[in-house]
C-alpha cells in the first residue's frame, strides 16, 4: 500500500518536473503553435507532413513570420502572407503574433525554435547584428540583382552593421508639422510656417489663454525627444562620429533658447498640457493644440474626425540658417540566423518589400509609406496632399545615430535635463553641460554590443 | 516504543513525499535562478553570444552609476512616505468598518474595489484625473480658487502623485487584513479594561495596537517589498519622468537587461536591490519587535 503511494507520487512528480522543464524552453514553440521541429520532435513532424501532403507533396516549405502587431496590423500581415502564398506554390508563410516579440526572440535564438522572418524595429539592428543572431542578406541581394538604390539610403544604413546588410525596409516614416486649418484661419494666418520665426509667430497668434488657464496651445512642446530634430534644424548633429554627444555648443544652445522663448516668453504651451491625452482625446484632434510634430501613423486617427478636424501638413520648418531636419524611423523585415529556411524567407521579404506589387498592396492597405521608392511613384502617394509633405520630408530626414547606447543616452540623460530646463530649474548652459557629462558616460557604458 | 518509531518514520517519509513536488519546483524556479543570477552578476552575459567572467567590473560600474543611486533615492522617498500612510489609513478604515451594522459590508466592498482594478488600467484613468487643465482634481481645486499643479509633469509633485495613486489602490487589501486582525482580538480584554475604567483611547493604545502588532508586521513587510519594487504604476503614470524623479531600480534593471541585453550588469543591479530590501525588512523587523515578543 505504502509503496504503491510512493510510486504513484514519484511518477507524478517526475512528470511534473519534466513538463515544467520542457515548458521553460519549449514555451515559445507552444505558443507559436506551428513549426519548431526540433523541440517538439517526432509527433509534430508527422502532423505537419499530413497537413501539407494534400497541397503539394513534400516540397512546400512552411515559414514562421513573427511580429508584434496585433489587431488591425495582424489582419494586414495575414493578408500579405496570404497574397504571397497565392502568388507561388513552394512557400507557405504563416504570421504568428508575439506580443513580447523581442524577449521571445532572445530565448528562441538561443534554444532553437527560431522564426524564419522577423518584423523588425530597425534601430535595434546596431545592438543585435553584432551578436550574430541575424543573417546578412548581401549574397541574396547580389544573386537576385536587387538594387539597393531603390530603397531609402537612411533606412538601409539603419539595417546595416559592420558593412553588412541585414534586412530590407518595410515602412519609412518621418515627423512633419501638422497644423489646424480652422485655427489658422481664425487667427488670420494664410500660409503654414516654413521657418522657426514663422512657426513662432503662428504659435503666438493661435494660442488662447483664459486667465491662468491655457485653452489652445499654439504649438506642442510636449516631446523633448525631438531635440535631435531641432538640433539638425539648427545645423548640428547629436553625436560625433566617434560616439560622443555633440550638443553642448552654440547649436544646442540655439535650440534651448528657441524653446525658452516659445514656452516662457511667448507662452504658447504649458508643461504637462498633453499628458494623458491619448487617442480620442488627442489634443491636436480636439483643437486644443494648433500645431504639432507627428508622423504618418496619426493620419488614420485624424482622418476619422472628418469635417471636425480640417488639417494640413508641411515639412518641418527650417532653422535660423535654413537647415532642415527630421527624424526617420520605421520597420524592416529580417531573417534570424537560427532560421532553417533562409533562402525561402528571403523570397518572401523580397516580394513584400522589393516589388511594386507587394509594397503597394501593403502600403495602401495599412496606410504606411513603403521603403521601396518606385512604389512611391504611384498616384496613391504622389497626388495626395497629405502624403506629399512626408515624401518631401523623407528626402532630408535622418535616422537616429547607430550607437547601441543612443536611446539610453536620450532617455536617461538628455530628456531629463531638458525637462528640468523646461520647468525653469536649470539654465541652458547647465542643462547642456550636465546632459553631456551624463550622456557621454551612458554612451560609453553601453557602447559594446558584441 | 519500536512501533512508535516506525510510525514516526512512516509519517516523516510520507510528509517529505508530499512536500517534495513543491520544494522541487521552488528549487528549480526560485533557488537555482537566484544563484544563477548571482553568478551572472560577475559575467558579461548577454543571452545571445557571450558569458565571460569579468570579476567585479559590474559592481565597480554600479558604484559609479549615479542614475542607479538616484532611482534608489526615489524609491526610498516613496517608501518613507508611503508605508506610514498606508498603515495609518488602512488601520483607520479597518477600525471604522469593524462593526456589525447593516450596510457595513457595502462600505467594505467599496473600499476594496480599487484593489480589484488592474494596476495599469487604474493608472491610465488617474493620468486623466490628474490632467492639469481638464482633469477632475484640478477642476475641484479650481472651485476653491486654487490653480492646481501639473501633477505628473512637475518634478515637485510627480512622485507624490504616484504615492497617492498607489495608496488608493493598496489600502483595500490591507484594510481586509486589519479587519481580520481586529476580529481576532478577544472581547474579554476590552471588557475587563472597561471594568478597570479605561477609556476608548486607552483601550486602543493598550489593547488594539499591541494586539495588532503581528498584522502590522505583515502589512509593513509586504509594503516595503512592494515599494522597493515599484514599477508598473510609475511607468504608466510618468514613464520615469520628469527629470528622472520617478525612475525606479526595477525600471533600470529591465532596461539594462532586456533593452540593452546587459544581463550581467542587470543582475548586479538586481542583487543590490535584493540586499536593500533585506536591510529595510530587517530594520522593520527590529522596529516591530522592539517592545515585546509579538507571537
Amino acid at each position: 500500500m505504502k509503496k504503491w503511494i510512493s510510486i504513484v507520487t514519484l511518477t507524478i512528480l517526475v512528470m511534473v518536473t519534466l513538463a515544467a522543464c520542457g515548458g521553460n524552453n519549449g514555451g515559445n514553440n507552444a505558443s507559436s503553435s506551428a513549426g519548431s521541429k526540433e523541440t517538439t520532435a517526432a509527433p509534430s513532424e508527422t502532423t505537419k507532413a499530413s497537413e501539407t501532403t494534400p497541397a503539394a507533396p513534400a516540397e512546400v516549405v512552411e515559414l514562421n513570420f513573427w511580429g508584434d502587431w496585433g489587431g488591425e496590423g495582424q489582419k494586414q500581415f495575414e493578408a500579405m502572407a496570404d497574397a504571397f502564398n497565392k502568388s507561388q506554390d513552394r512557400i507557405k508563410v504563416k504570421y504568428v503574433l508575439q506580443q513580447d516579440m523581442i524577449t521571445k526572440f532572445l530565448t528562441a535564438a538561443t534554444s532553437g525554435g527560431s522564426p524564419d522572418i522577423l518584423f523588425w524595429d530597425r534601430w535595434r539592428t546596431s545592438l543585435y547584428a553584432p551578436k550574430n543572431v541575424m543573417h546578412p542578406i548581401d549574397d541574396f541581394m547580389a544573386k537576385d540583382g536587387v538594387n539597393a538604390g531603390d530603397f531609402y539610403d537612411e533606412a538601409m544604413k539603419e539595417l546595416s552593421s559592420g558593412g553588412k546588410l541585414y534586412g530590407l525596409p518595410l515602412t519609412v516614416d518621418a515627423r512633419a508639422l501638422f497644423y489646424n486649418k480652422k485655427l489658422f484661419a481664425d487667427a488670420g494666418i494664410t500660409n503654414p510656417p516654413t521657418t522657426w520665426d514663422e512657426l513662432e509667430q503662428a504659435a503666438i497668434k493661435t494660442t488662447k489663454w483664459n486667465g491662468k488657464k491655457l485653452e489652445v496651445a499654439g504649438f506642442s512642446l510636449a516631446d523633448n525627444g525631438l531635440f535631435n530634430m531641432y538640433l539638425q534644424q539648427a545645423g548640428g548633429t547629436i553625436l560625433t562620429d566617434d560616439g560622443k554627444t555633440n550638443f553642448n555648443n552654440d547649436k544646442g544652445k540655439a535650440v534651448l533658447e528657441y524653446w525658452d522663448r516659445l514656452l516662457n516668453k511667448d507662452k504658447v504651451y504649458k508643461v504637462g498640457f498633453e499628458q494623458g491625452l491619448g487617442e480620442g482625446t488627442d489634443a491636436f484632434a480636439t483643437g486644443k493644440v494648433a500645431m504639432t510634430y507627428t508622423g504618418p501613423w496619426m493620419l488614420t486617427t485624424y482622418k476619422k474626425y472628418g469635417k471636425d478636424l480640417d488639417f494640413g501638413i508641411v515639412p518641418p520648418p527650417a532653422g535660423p540658417n535654413g537647415d532642415k531636419g527630421s527624424g526617420m524611423g520605421g520597420f524592416g523585415l529580417v531573417i534570424p540566423e537560427g532560421s532553417k529556411h533562409q533562402a525561402e524567407a528571403w523570397e518572401f521579404i523580397k516580394w513584400w518589400t522589393g516589388t511594386k506589387e507587394g509594397a503597394l498592396q501593403w502600403a495602401k492597405m495599412s496606410l504606411n509609406l513603403p521603403g521601396y521608392k518606385p512604389a512611391l511613384e504611384d498616384s496613391f502617394f504622389k497626388d495626395d496632399p497629405l502624403w506629399k509633405p512626408f515624401i518631401d520630408t523623407l528626402s532630408f530626414a535622418k535616422i537616429r545615430p547607430q550607437h547601441p547606447g543612443y536611446s539610453i543616452m536620450e532617455g536617461d540623460a538628455l530628456v531629463p535635463n531638458l525637462q528640468l530646463f523646461q520647468q525653469g530649474k536649470q539654465s541652458a548652459e547647465e542643462t547642456l553641460k550636465k546632459a553631456q557629462e551624463q550622456g557621454d558616460r551612458l554612451l560609453q557604458d553601453n557602447a559594446t554590443a558584441k | 516504543m519500536a512501533s512508535m518509531g516506525k510510525l514516526y518514520r512512516h509519517q516523516a517519509r510520507t510528509g517529505y513525499l508530499f512536500i517534495t513536488p513543491t520544494i522541487l519546483l521552488f528549487l528549480i524556479f526560485t533557488v537555482i535562478p537566484v544563484f544563477m543570477a548571482f553568478y551572472l552578476s560577475f559575467t558579461n552575459y548577454d543571452v545571445l553570444s557571450r558569458m565571460d567572467w569579468v570579476g567585479l567590473d559590474n559592481y565597480q560600474r554600479l558604484w559609479k552609476d549615479t542614475l542607479y543611486w538616484k532611482t534608489f533615492r526615489n524609491v526610498s522617498y516613496y517608501t518613507v512616505v508611503f508605508i506610514p500612510l498606508n498603515i495609518i489609513i488602512s488601520m483607520g478604515i479597518a477600525l471604522l468598518l469593524n462593526f456589525r451594522k447593516t450596510g457595513v459590508k457595502l462600505f467594505r466592498t467599496m473600499n476594496y474595489l480599487p484593489t480589484l482594478t488592474s494596476a495599469v488600467a487604474a493608472a491610465t484613468v488617474w493620468v486623466w484625473l490628474l490632467h492639469p487643465e481638464f482633469g477632475l482634481v484640478n477642476a475641484l481645486l479650481g472651485y476653491l480658487g486654487i490653480v492646481g499643479p501639473a501633477w505628473l509633469a512637475q518634478t515637485e509633485t510627480a512622485m507624490f502623485s504616484i504615492i497617492l495613486v498607489t495608496l488608493w489602490q493598496s489600502i483595500g487589501s490591507n484594510m481586509i487584513i486589519y479587519i481580520a486582525g481586529l476580529q481576532g482580538i478577544p472581547d474579554y480584554l476590552y471588557e475587563s479594561a472597561k471594568l478597570d475604567g479605561a477609556n476608548a483611547f486607552h483601550r486602543f493604545r493598550y489593547i488594539t495596537l499591541p494586539q495588532l502588532r503581528p498584522t502590522t508586521f505583515l502589512v509593513s513587510t509586504m509594503s516595503i517589498i512592494g515599494a522597493l519594487q515599484l514599477f508598473d504604476q510609475a511607468f504608466v503614470l510618468t514613464e520615469g519622468g520628469p527629470a528622472n524623479v520617478t525612475k525606479t531600480p526595477v525600471y533600470l534593471i529591465y532596461q539594462q537587461g532586456f533593452n540593452q541585453l546587459q544581463m550581467g550588469y542587470a543582475s548586479a543591479q538586481a542583487f543590490i536591490l535584493a540586499v536593500a530590501i533585506l536591510i529595510f525588512s530587517f530594520i522593520n523587523m527590529r522596529i516591530n519587535k522592539s517592545e515585546e515578543s509579538v507571537v
